[in-house]
């Protein structure tokens, strides 16, 4: 052994880079030695992560060098797919791969291009919003989706708080936030957006005497965590925010007044007749009342307009009738305010499970540490500037928003921190990842300060995808094979493509086309989105053509894959923006900005290639590369805030060729200078400059208001009740109900609180594992290990006291079944820390597929009670409901 | 695959060879004090039972230090055993073996074979070497109990019942080892009669011993799941069908029914078997005492040594 | 001579294994093998029951057990305090696994894959094992020695490097002025198993 190692190159030398194993992007710095990756670690330099990484990234040298890697393309020999069936791949070249692969794309092509669907995983997201963005407009095909995250976390919580915050999520001001109210999310408890930086920011505030209050059925972290634990039903939390409110405005007569009157569209006067707001003849505008000229005025009107704290202006009309044109109308605010009053601690303790006192408690508690009138001076650009203090900050994530009433929970959640003031201000609720900011100096990119529309209402400057949360798209005849076009508040759903009439409801709304060939880039949809079954005969089964960037043969290759493509990891590859746009991956707070980027710790092994060069590959061979380039070019404007400038723009006309390393150059180069190219960058990592303090605290230096009344919802609602009524007029493809569609938050339940078999007397849902991320890592040995180190995380999370009422033991074998009939195994673990009618289930696990050995038949596979049809789609946002009513039997 | 959750983790460190050790080291003490007894009180008529004892104590020994061996990880750094005496129980315990060998294979050696003759003259040099053997192999019997007893997390181990039942074991397992012997040299009925009713008071002492020690395990907290794991968890078949049945009640029934021959060659196998079984059953019955801080309990979770994950199927290359 | 010691602070940490993986990524240790570990507690009975992990990994103990049992001095103590196994002198006995009172040490006869036996082992499987073998040794002893050879590079542990919620606190406790002795001494410190009388030098902060 000694002779070996003597006649080696001795090499010893940590390359900083991107994590992977998840969507948090975290900066990494990796130990290459003799050519072999042996250590990760936080790469201190990066402002995501500041030298912390997780157990997922420091556990990834198992992922680069798993022996069940797929590390050559395979081609499958059994025409036969679905479930079960054993695919019979057999070993191809690269150059009949894509041979295949662009006969069926040319085919595909000259057909109809839209027959082509994208189906990708949240743990690549930033291949996702660019690459994979850009490769579907060059080829012309509207149709993907992120399969698991995107369903189940996605269309609820992300829209409400780019409405809300113009971000992707929010998160508590950690650094001064008091009172943070944890509605089951794990942020800042290991899981979740910028997921180490939160668990700093979170456990610095734990060490300082903040006090979280988390609602959630279990103990989970997060719960074990907060100073109060308040076991909740699942899927009510939005009752409980409502209840919340309810305190706030109509119990106590608390809220901040100053914020709601300049800040919000509260004061914005609303005709009693049809819901609307009053509007400026000429101009369009709302209208408010101001009190000291006592006459209307147009919400941006000088007189009546804060856009800084220390602005001055006049009273404007919170509560009261006004008569307007002849018409007596109410401000938006007080609608609100009478409209939370049927949600008496009562009647959301009927529904909550959580005692009236505590809610009364609660209330009074954020009454009186959001200190409502106080204000901190902070020092911006412009000298010291005064801006209210609001340490309080109710926030959410998966937990909250994977239900029937996803859309208005989410709002219902974050309508707390608006009463009070507390949104994007000193110590309250932030959009994640500091939504705003000017852009590095030299170049003012990447450039993200968001800016009103003619409401008045706030609409954000870079976003993560192409649907924008405001303003609304205008509901089209679709032309997508999810009839997407119908419902603008959604980024994607299940209910119609997971329909077993699917076909049959294309045709009735005319989609002149079908799905042909189905792109996936490192998705297991079989087992991320709900029953299993469902999604491979119902959706998978209808292409004709599959092939799929993988890192494993997944259960999804098993089931319908034709190609297998071996994708490189995360470890392999370039990727030219990580951690913007900043509201998916960038921590908040007052730390630097930092632009980290992805670069290979090693040469791909084998024939693993790099999607990202694949992908340029096949558009070259389609004939599309410069298209490509465009599409790149394009997608640059929104995500990462400003356009590509003419010198580095990649070439549009065909005439030059990219490698993908000179495509990540020219990206920095353009954003930061020509200094600050990718061999500047790579050296570090990341590239960061100073953030400014009006970026982190912007809500008091930006013009924007934001909705308590959602006026555009009633208009929205009409154009999808009409649109839905032209194609399918007797309501028999989709039945969903448009009345939800109103301008004021409402809760209203799953079927899971509505079930009347009193068999199924559990409730069932999901929660995450910090040792996991979806449904990849459980291959990693070293992952597998860590998981068993908790037996909550393999095991059914059953209460004892329900446990014994049904005899059921510690380690027993059980069936857990859903009302459709559709039923799981797995073995239960007892605890005191779950609502004694709840079953928890961790991750995704259960795999089956005989490529994974290690993660096989590991824990329960809750998704297969998870139903995508209507009765559990949320009609306001379409979000997939994740919970369900079960019975527990043993096996 | 279930959950050990309320288990906590189970000493796996030492197992079956460790057991072998233990029992052995038993047998051999406990042959080796029943034969300086018989030769001290029974005189010359008790002559070959006493040899029989002595001579039944080196091998067992030897052979039992030879699993002990095979136990270290490291064998051929055993000798380093020797760098730090009376540090440890397993360097007092590995003089104190060594001392009862070297005594007995003299006391063998000079009495039985292969220089037979110098101590059958002179009785009382043979006496006090038996004397000065049998302090030995009292402490070769005990040493061990204390040796477990030192460990700190495992409560099931720490009680001065432990040395007790060890040598209570010794003492019927090396009396059941010279019965099988003699009675095949055809000893007189009558001392074999008298040898079976000993062994059955010991036996029942013995039982009350055990019984004594399981409660008392089960009674306190900190050792109350090694006592269910070894009353009805894993380990109880180890115990109920091992300790009870083959150690305990049937030779206990054997020798009152006071039948020879083939019966009682079997009662006195089993009951070997059993004193095998007792020593598994405390050594693997151990679990470590779950932690305690901050008004919680934590307990390292069991894991089965090497779990090796099922093969699958390698993608295709 | 410092005297080295850890702080852990139980209202900082938050359960997620950081600490774990990076330990054993920084040591290359086999399967089954926690130098760092994180147990899970739970107290009390519905509505109020409470859920904590508790980091553990070897105390460094000025009086530790391990090095009472061990009969070949294979376990000694350096001059700053902490207490390491030469695999040169160590017998495998196991007698320290068994007597350790915080159950941080671990035997390892065979070294073992992750994966399942009969694989080719993959290069860096190859690194670890060969890591192992050298560094700590086969049929003997092993146990955290707070990342000496992390320490020598003027790093911290990595169990510490690793941590987000800042919970550990390396450092010297015979310095009155350095974080730790604040710590132990400000908010409450307190060691496992006091009634051993091992005397730890990893201290705890309380989870709340």
């Amino acid at each position: 052994m000694a002779l070996t190692n003597a006649s080696k190159v001795k090499e010893d030398v940590w390359i900083p880079t991107c994590c992977g194993q998840c969507y948090c992007m975290c900066g990494i710095k990796v130990r290459r030695q003799d050519g072999v990756v042996t250590e990760v670690e936080g790469n201190p330099d990066a402002p995501t992560g500041r030298g912390k990484i997780c157990v997922k990234g420091l556990a990834s040298p198992h992922l680069l060098y798993d022996p069940y890697r797929v590390n050559y393309p395979l081609k499958r020999t059994n025409p036969e797919k679905g479930i079960g069936v054993d695919p019979k791949f057999v070993r191809i070249s690269w150059e009949e791969a894509m041979d295949l692969i662009v006969a069926k794309m040319k085919a595909c092509q000259e057909k109809d291009s839209r027959g082509l669907y994208f189906q990708a995983t949240t743990t690549q997201a930033s291949e996702i919003r660019y690459g994979v963005t850009g490769f579907m407009r060059a080829f012309g095909t509207p149709n993907y989706w992120v399969s698991g995250g995107g369903l189940h976390c996605g269309n609820g919580a992300h829209f409400m708080n780019g409405i809300m915050h113009v971000a992707w999520s929010i998160i508590p001001d950690f650094a001064h936030c008091r009172l943070p109210l944890n509605f089951g999310c794990s942020k800042g408890h290991g899981a979740g957006h910028v997921a180490v930086q939160n668990a700093t920011q979170a456990a610095d505030a734990r060490a300082w005497g903040s006090r979280t209050i988390t609602f959630d059925p279990m103990q989970s972290a997060q719960a074990s965590k907060a100073h109060e634990w308040v076991p909740i039903r699942v899927g009510t939390d939005g009752a409980m925010a409502l209840g919340l409110v309810n305190v706030l405005l109509n119990d106590l007569g608390v809220w901040d007044a100053e914020y709601l009157k300049y800040k919000t569209n509260g004061p914005y006067l609303v005709r009693p007749s049809d819901g609307r707001y009053m509007r400026d003849k000429e101009t369009k505008k709302p209208l408010v009342w101001d009190l000291v000229d006592k006459r209307p005025k147009v919400h941006n009107d000088p007189s009546v307009t804060r856009v800084q704290y220390e602005d001055q202006a006049h009273d404007v009309a919170l509560l009261g009738e006004y008569e307007v044109d002849g018409v007596q109308c109410r401000p938006g605010f007080e609608l609100l305010k009478e409209h939370v009053k049927k949600y008496t601690p009562e009647y959301v303790e009927g529904i909550t499970f959580v005692p009236a006192s505590t809610i009364r408690r609660i209330g009074k508690q954020i009454a009186e540490n959001a200190e409502i009138g106080a204000t901190v001076t902070i020092e911006t650009d412009e000298g010291p500037k005064k801006i209210p203090k609001r340490p309080i900050a109710a926030h959410f994530f998966r937990g909250s928003q994977g239900h029937v009433n996803s859309g208005w929970t989410c709002l219902s959640i974050d309508m707390i921190n608006h009463m009070v003031g507390a949104a994007d201000t000193w110590g309250g609720a932030m959009g994640l990842g500091a939504a705003v900011g000017a852009g590095y100096k030299p170049t003012g990119k990447p450039y993200q300060i968001p800016y009103p529309d003619n409401d008045g209402l706030l609409m954000c400057r870079a976003w993560v995808y192409d649907h924008v949360p405001y303003p609304l798209r205008k509901p089209k005849p679709p032309t997508r094979l999810d009839l997407h076009d119908m419902f603008p508040t959604s980024i994607y759903n299940a209910f119609t493509i997971m329909n077993p009439k699917w076909f049959e409801m294309l045709d009735v709304f005319k989609i002149p086309y079908r799905p042909d060939i189905m792109i996936n880039f490192g998705s297991n949809s079989v087992m991320t989105m709900g029953n299993a079954e469902i999604v491979t005969e119902n959706f998978l089964k209808k292409f004709k053509f599959i092939f799929s960037f993988q890192l494993y043969i997944t259960e999804f290759e098993e089931a319908v894959a034709d190609i297998v493509l071996p994708d490189t990891c995360f470890l392999e590859r370039y990727t030219p923006a990580v951690s913007f746009p900043s509201t998916f991956s960038h921590p908040t707070g007052e730390d630097d900005w930092g632009w980290t980027i992805r670069q290979p710790v090693i040469e791909p092994m084998y024939e693993r290639r790099d999607f990202n060069v694949v992908m340029m590959d096949i558009s070259k061979r389609l004939g599309i590369l410069h298209k490509y380039y465009k599409a790149l070019n394009d997608v640059t404007v929104v995500r990462y805030g400003g356009a590509m400038s003419d010198e580095y723009k990649l070439c549009e006309d065909g005439s030059e060729e990219h490698t993908w390393e000179e495509v990540v150059d020219r990206m920095l180069k353009d954003r930061f200078g020509p200094e600050h190219g990718l061999e500047h960058v790579r050296k570090k990592g990341v590239f960061t400059w100073p953030k400014r303090k009006e970026d982190v605290y912007w809500k008091w230096f930006n013009p924007s208001r934001v909705p308590i009344y959602f006026e555009y919802f009633i208009d929205a609602g009409e154009q999808i009740t009409e649109i839905c009524r032209q194609f399918d007029p007797e309501k028999k493809y989709i039945g969903l109900d448009w009345s939800v569609f109103k301008p004021l938050a409402d809760w209203y339940p799953c079927p899971t609180h509505t079930e009347k078999n009193p068999e199924f007397d559990l409730h069932a849902f999901y929660w995450r594992a910090v040792t996991q991320t979806n449904s990849m890592t459980q291959q990693n040995p070293y992952l597998d290990e860590m998981s068993q180190e908790d037996t909550i995380v393999f095991g059914i999370q059953m209460h004892s006291r329900t446990a014994a009422g049904k005899g059921i033991k510690e380690g027993d074998l059980v069936w857990v079944e859903n009302p459709e009939g559709k039923k799981i195994k797995g073995w239960v673990t007892l605890s005191e820390g779950i609502e004694p009618s709840h079953l928890a289930f961790a991750a995704i696990l259960g795999h089956w597929g005989e490529y994974m050995p290690i993660a096989k038949g590991k824990g329960a596979f809750f998704n297969d009670l998870v139903m995508m049809d209507e009765p559990h789609t949320d009609p306001l946002t379409l979000n997939q409901d994740i919970c369900c009513r079960v019975k527990i039997y043993k096996a | 695959m279930g959950s050990a959750k309320l288990d906590g983790q189970v000493q796996s460190d030492w197992r079956w060879l460790i057991a072998a050790y233990l029992f052995l080291a038993g047998v051999g003490g406990g042959a080796y004090l029943a034969g300086v007894v018989a030769d001290l009180a029974g005189g010359a008529e008790w002559m070959l039972v006493s040899k029989i004892g002595v001579f039944l104590s080196v091998p067992c020994v030897l052979i039992g230090t030879f699993f002990l061996l095979a136990d270290l990880g490291t064998p051929t750094h055993a000798w380093r055993v020797w760098m730090k005496p009376g540090t440890s129980w397993i360097a007092r315990g590995t003089i104190i073996i060594v001392i009862f060998m070297i005594l007995a294979a003299v006391h063998t050696a000079f009495w039985i074979w292969p220089f037979a003759g110098p101590l059958e003259v002179n009785e009382s040099a043979r006496h006090f070497l038996g004397i000065l053997g049998a302090l030995f192999a009292f402490l070769t019997v005990i040493y061990t109990g204390l040796l477990l007893g030192y460990s700190q997390p495992i409560a099931l181990w720490r009680t001065a019942l432990l040395p007790v039942l060890f040598f209570v074991s010794a003492i019927s397992t090396g009396l059941m080892g010279i019965m099988i012997i003699a009675q095949s040299m055809g000893i007189a009925v009558a001392q074999l009669d008298l040898m079976e009713n000993i062994d059955a008071v010991i036996l029942v002492f013995e039982v009350f011993v055990l019984a004594v020690y399981v409660y008392n395990a089960y009674r306190t907290l900190e050792s109350r799941p090694s006592a269910q794991r070894i009353l009805s968890g894993p380990v109880a078949s180890y115990f109920w069908l091992g300790v009870v049945v083959c150690g305990l009640a049937i030779p206990l029934i054997l020798e009152l029914m006071g039948r020879h021959g083939a019966i009682l060659t079997i009662g006195a196998l089993l009951g070997l078997f059993g004193g095998l079984c007792l020593r598994f059953t405390i050594l693997v019955g151990g679990i470590y005492t779950p932690m305690r801080a901050a008004g919680f309990e934590f307990a390292r979770i069991h894991r089965p040594k090497d779990p090796i994950p099922a093969m699958g199927k390698l993608p295709p290359s | 001579m410092a005297r080295y010691g850890m702080v852990i602070d139980l209202n900082r940490c938050y359960g997620c294994y950081a600490c774990a993986m990076a330990c054993k990524v920084a040591n290359r240790t086999p399967p089954g093998v926690f130098w760092a570990r994180v147990l899970r507690g739970e107290m009390g009975v519905f509505p109020n029951s409470v859920r904590q992990a508790l980091p553990v990994l070897c105390n460094q103990c000025e009086e530790p057990d391990c090095m009472k049992v061990c009969p070949t001095g294979a376990t000694y103590k350096t001059d700053d305090g902490i207490v390491r196994v030469d695999k040169d002198k160590c017998i495998g006995c196991a007698y320290c696994v068994i007597a350790c009172p915080y159950g941080a040490r671990y035997k390892v006869d065979d070294w073992k894959s992750y994966f399942p036996e009969g694989l080719p082992l993959s290069p860096y499987e190859e690194h670890t094992k060969q890591y192992w073998e050298q560094k700590s040794g086969l049929g003997v002893s092993t146990k955290c020695d707070f990342c000496i050879d992390r320490r020598a590079e003027g790093k911290e542990p990595a169990c510490v490097q690793a941590c987000s919620a800042k919970a550990r606190v390396f450092g010297d406790l015979d310095d009155p002025e350095s974080e730790i002795s604040y710590l132990i001494k400000t908010k409450r410190g307190f060691v496992l198993r006091p009634e051993v009388g091992t005397e730890p030098k990893v201290y705890y902060l309380p989870p709340r």
